[in-house]
C-alpha cells in the first residue's frame, strides 16, 4: 500500500481542519442566531426607549409601520415586559377580564415558548406568576405559599401579553384598561 | 418526529415555538416568526406559492377562498417578503373570524393585489415584490392539533394576467 507523502498528509490536515471550523462555525452560528435576536429585542435601542426592564410596556396597535418583529399581527394588541430574575423572582399579575382571547407568554433567552396562560386557561382568575431562575427562589421577600410559581429557563427572558382586536378603534375604550392591568416587577 | 406538514399551498411548522425544536427550526422561527406560540395554543400555516406552484407576488391579484377551520378564532395576513405588513390605504392587513363574511355555504373569499376586485374583502399588497400569507389558527381543536394535515386549506388561485 502506497503511503502519503508529508505534503500530501499536510494537506489532508489542512483540508480537515478547515472542513472541522466550517462546520463548527455554521453551528455555532445556527445556536447564536435566536440568542442575538431575542437580546436585540429585550435590551436594543427600541426596548430601551420602550422602558420595558422589569416593567410592563404598552406599544400601540401594530400598522404598517411597525418594524421591530417580524409578521407582527394586526389583530392582536400587544403588550411587553422583558424580564430578569437575576436577583430574585419577577412577579407577573394581570386581570383582563375580557370575554375575548388573550394570552400571555413567555419565552426563555434562546426564544423557546416555555409557557402560556390564556382566558380560557385563566376561568376568569386574575393571573398571578412568580417568575424564578432555575434553583433560584430566594429573594428578599419569600414567596407566598400558595402562590403559582413559574420556573424560566434562563435568567433573562421575555413576556409577551396578546389580547385579540377586531377593530381597535371601537374596542380600544375597554382593551386598553384592561391590557394596561399587565403588571411585571420584582417581587 | 415529523416537524413540517403542508396543505394546498399552506406549509405549517409543528414544532414552532416549542422547547422540543431543533437549532435549525428554533433559528428559523426566530428569523420568520419570532415569538410564535406553541401549537397547543397556536398554529401558523404559511402560503409563499398559490396553489398552481407560482410564487406569491405583490402586484398579481389572487383570490383566496375557504372555509373558517377549526379553532377558536383565525386570521389569514398578508405579508411583504421581508415579513412585515404592506402599507395597505384602506389598513386592511387581514381577514379573521370576526370581520369575514361568511356566504350560504359558508365559506370566505378575500382578494389581494394592487387593485380592488368587485364585491370581496380587498388586501392591498401594494408594490412589486414577494409576498405570504400567514393563516393563524388560535386554540386550534385537538382533532386538529393532532392531524394539522386534516386542515382543509383555504385556495389561493391567480385572477387575470399578472403583469
Amino acid at each position: 500500500m502506497k503511503r502519503w507523502s508529508d505534503h500530501h498528509r499536510l494537506w489532508f490536515y489542512r483540508v480537515l481542519t478547515l472542513i472541522t471550523t466550517a462546520i463548527l462555525v455554521h453551528m455555532l452560528a445556527v445556536w447564536a442566531a435566536p440568542r442575538l435576536i431575542m437580546q436585540v429585542l429585550m435590551h436594543g435601542p427600541i426596548a430601551q426607549t420602550m422602558n420595558m426592564q422589569n416593567q410592563a410596556a404598552f406599544p400601540p396597535p401594530v400598522t404598517a409601520a411597525a418594524r421591530t418583529v417580524v409578521m407582527p399581527s394586526p389583530d392582536l394588541l400587544y403588550s411587553v415586559c422583558a424580564y430578569d430574575v437575576t436577583t430574585g423572582p419577577v412577579r407577573v399579575s394581570a386581570n383582563p377580564n375580557l370575554k375575548s382571547y388573550w394570552s400571555i407568554a413567555l419565552y426563555a433567552a434562546n426564544s423557546d415558548n416555555y409557557f402560556v396562560i390564556n382566558d380560557r386557561k385563566a376561568d376568569g382568575k386574575p393571573v398571578d406568576l412568580w417568575l424564578v431562575s432555575e434553583g433560584g427562589t430566594s429573594s428578599a421577600r419569600p414567596i407566598p405559599a400558595d402562590a403559582r410559581v413559574v420556573v424560566s429557563p434562563s435568567k433573562t427572558g421575555f413576556l409577551l401579553m396578546r389580547v385579540l382586536t377586531g377593530d381597535y378603534e371601537s374596542e380600544k375604550a375597554v382593551i386598553e384598561p384592561a391590557r394596561r392591568t399587565l403588571a411585571c416587577t420584582p417581587a | 418526529m415529523v416537524q413540517t406538514v403542508q396543505v394546498g399551498a399552506w406549509k405549517g411548522n409543528l414544532l414552532a415555538g416549542s422547547p422540543d425544536a431543533d437549532m435549525y427550526t428554533r433559528a428559523t422561527i426566530a428569523l420568520n416568526a419570532l415569538l410564535a406560540l406553541g401549537r397547543d395554543e397556536t398554529m401558523y400555516f404559511i402560503a409563499s406559492q398559490d396553489d398552481a406552484g407560482h410564487p406569491l407576488r405583490s402586484h398579481c391579484s389572487y383570490r383566496v377562498e375557504g372555509v373558517p377551520p377549526n379553532a377558536r378564532w383565525w386570521s389569514v395576513t398578508a405579508y411583504a417578503d421581508d415579513m412585515f405588513l404592506f402599507d395597505a390605504p384602506n389598513k386592511h392587513y387581514s381577514l379573521n373570524g370576526t370581520t369575514a363574511r361568511l356566504d350560504a355555504t359558508g365559506r370566505f373569499v378575500f382578494t389581494t393585489g394592487g387593485h380592488e376586485l368587485p364585491n370581496t374583502h380587498w388586501l392591498p399588497t401594494p408594490g412589486y415584490r414577494g409576498m405570504v400569507l400567514t393563516l393563524r389558527l388560535y386554540n386550534p381543536e385537538p382533532e386538529l392539533q393532532a392531524a394539522p394535515a386534516s386542515l382543509i386549506p383555504p385556495t389561493i388561485k391567480a385572477v387575470g394576467a399578472c403583469l
